[in-house]
């Protein structure tokens, strides 16, 4: 911004002779400025206070209030004017002091109309000059006021934010002394803040999981922009371990380590609801195993009924026929009876698998001949393709040999209820050794394949879509053989296509496995 | 001639003790294996009366008895339930399928649950059948 001279135009004369005042008056009208007067140094106060002139021009000598006195007066009322001081020729040591004053120029007598035109222009620009940077200057504070306002107002906003969270904030400084403890930790940990800020350090209270996360941070030199959670426990002050979720950096600015926050998360509610539901879902769980475990020994009971009955008609009517019908359909409910406890038996049992060097390829044989009669019965093709590389590994294998039975058997299952006659049946084995250390095996058939909600109870305890046949425990058992292996289930089923089961196992080299010392 | 009853069931050994109370009674039985099947003998030989399993593969008793209950021609042949499904779960399946659009149908004449002794399987045959 370029100062405005013409706007400084109010002058005051101060003089004693009022010959001096009247010709510098009448020079300064016809330059363009307000001119203003006064013939003593009190009169020149006065009117200076009264009408506040831009520039004031004043002669040094004067009965009563001299010069320098007028200078030292206005001086201490204003910095907003200049003062030119009118000086008698050679009159210098009066000139130094009156600059010392803060006089803006001075001029000689007598007073030549070029000097005093350079006098009042020098001035001029000086006072425009400090009004800019004035104005300036009050700008800026307006600014600074207003930044301050709204810092205050964001710090206000935080703090009530960081109040009000339900997370517990601890902050510390660099040396780790507790800067900040919000309610939220007060809740947590049990200390009051006034306990705890500027008293104790963060390692009171942090768990020491936390170490591993300032390492890091200390190694980037940054703070971090993603907080991770991580489940932890503190010891609140009443000592009761409380489960936490938390989060935490150390604070840098530029690559200077400022302090650290951290972050809890409460998880006592959270844990008390999660135990809840396992507590529910186990009750759900033995709801449904009483229910379905009711439905098979009302099958088997039924069995030795009926079966009882026939024998009784028999013996009543010497029927040899029915006795015996009678007696088998007896044996068969004990078969039933112990399909149902064995299953229930490995099903409620925990096993852990036995390893030991073994070839899956020959399990698969095994089952293959197992149930080649079943299926060459029911006219179904059981093939299979296996992989020369599988050889010896060490595993369970009676964790695979039990499984593939189940799963056989259900693809075969799968091939008989299918009513479709039009399709020629096959079940498939397939054995594959992955290099990564898993064995994957496959059973897949063609037959009745399985529709979304067989599909999604699939895995559900006494679920069986086969009627008297199925006790709903076999994938079951099977799944949980396979868990108990670290290994894993899927399948893959499209209802009139068929299913597909996939078995993944971990196994051992032989090498690698050191047998047992005799 | 004696009135023909149909058994449906998949389990054979329940088939033969129904047959044989049947036969002991003085009635003609027929048999089934699946709902499938038990609509088929429906048709060929309009039964006096089913008895009807409820869990079987292919297709359940479930679904054959809201056939049978909503086919004009068959609505008002007798149903026996003969199962170890309780009645409540046996209804409850049969309301859900007729707020999933179909009709409501009338429960089924009598319900029994297994085990069922000769006697009670006898003396509901003779209640149903009259």
């Amino acid at each position: 911004m370029i100062p405005d001279l013409d706007q400084i135009r109010r002058v005051l004369i101060i003089d004693d002779e009022p010959a001096n005042v009247r010709v510098l008056s009448i020079s300064l009208r016809s330059d363009g400025y307000e001119v203003l007067t006064a013939f003593s140094g009190e009169e020149g106060i006065a009117r200076f206070v009264a009408e506040t002139p831009d520039i004031v021009l004043t002669d040094i000598k004067m009965p009563g209030l001299d010069g320098i006195q007028v200078l030292k007066e206005i001086r201490g009322r204003t910095d907003d004017v200049e003062v030119i001081i009118i000086t008698g020729h050679g009159d210098i040591d009066n000139a130094i002091e009156a600059l010392q004053y803060g006089a803006s120029d001075f001029i000689n007598k007598p007073i030549r109309d070029e000097a005093l035109a350079v006098a009042l222009y020098r001035a001029k620009e000086k006072l425009a000059l400090k009004r800019l940077v004035e104005a300036h200057t009050d700008e800026l504070e307006i600014e600074v006021q207003r930044a301050t306002r709204e810092l205050r107002r964001q710090a206000n906003f935080q703090a009530k934010l960081i109040g009000s969270s339900n997370d517990g904030i601890v902050a510390t400084d660099a040396n780790f002394n507790i800067v900040l403890f919000n309610p939220g930790a007060e809740r947590i940990f049990g200390w009051d803040g006034s306990e705890v800020v500027g008293l104790r350090k963060g390692n009171d209270f942090y768990p020491p999981d936390i170490d591993d996360v300032f390492q890091s941070d200390l190694q980037r030199h940054e703070t971090r922009k993603e907080l991770p959670w991580r489940e932890t426990t503190i010891v609140a002050r009443d000592g009761e371990r409380i489960p936490v979720r938390f989060s935490a950096t150390l604070l840098y600015e530029e690559t200077e380590m400022m302090g650290s926050v951290a972050f809890f998360q409460d998880l006592r509610e959270v844990k008390r609801l999660e135990h809840e539901l396992v507590q529910s879902e186990r009750l759900a769980a033995i709801g449904q195993t009483v229910a379905g475990l009711a439905h098979g020994v009302k099958n088997v009971l039924q069995g030795f009924k009926g079966g009882s009955y026939l024998v009784d008609i028999g013996i009543e009517k010497q029927d040899t026929e029915k006795l015996k019908k009678g007696w088998a359909m007896i044996q068969r409910s004990i078969a039933n009876t112990s399909d149902l406890v064995l299953d229930l038996l490995s099903y409620s049992k925990q096993r852990e698998p036995e390893f030991e060097a073994c070839d899956p390829n020959a399990v698969v044989e095994d089952i293959v001949l197992l149930m080649g009669d079943t299926a060459r019965s029911h006219a179904i093709a059981l093939t299979t393709d296996l992989d020369p590389q599988v050889g010896e590994v060490v595993m369970d294998p009676r964790t695979l040999h039990s499984s593939l039975l189940n799963l056989v058997t259900n693809a075969l299952d799968a091939c008989i209820f299918d009513g479709d006659t039009s399709k020629r049946f096959s079940v498939s084995i397939t054995s594959e050794r992955k290099t990564d250390g898993w064995l994957h095996f496959s059973v897949a058939d063609n037959g009745i394949g399985m529709p979304a909600e067989v599909r999604a109870r699939l895995f559900s305890s006494f679920f069986s879509t086969k009627g008297h046949r199925g006790t709903g425990l076999g994938l079951l058992v099977t799944r949980k053989l396979i868990e108990e292996h670290g290994g894993d289930i899927a399948f893959e089923s499209q209802a009139g296509r068929g299913t597909t089961f996939t078995v993944r196992l971990p196994f051992q080299p032989v090498e690698a496995h050191s047998p047992p010392q005799p | 001639m004696s009135e023909k009853v149909l058994v449906v069931d998949d389990d054979p050994d329940v088939q033969l003790f129904s047959v044989t109370v049947l036969e002991e009674n003085g009635y003609t039985p027929l048999t089934a294996n699946d709902g499938q099947e038990g609509m088929a003998v429906i048709r060929k030989e309009v039964p006096a009366l089913v008895i009807l399993d409820v869990l079987m593969p292919r297709e359940s008793g479930i679904k054959l008895y809201r056939t049978l209950r909503t086919d004009a021609k068959f609505k008002s042949v007798p149903v026996i339930v003969l199962s170890g499904i309780s009645k409540r779960s046996f209804l409850r399946s049969q309301n859900a399928l007729a707020e999933f659009g179909g009709e409501k149908v009338p429960e089924p004449n009598l319900y029994l649950e297994k085990p069922v002794e000769p006697e009670e399987l006898a003396n509901a045959i003779k209640t149903v059948l009259g």
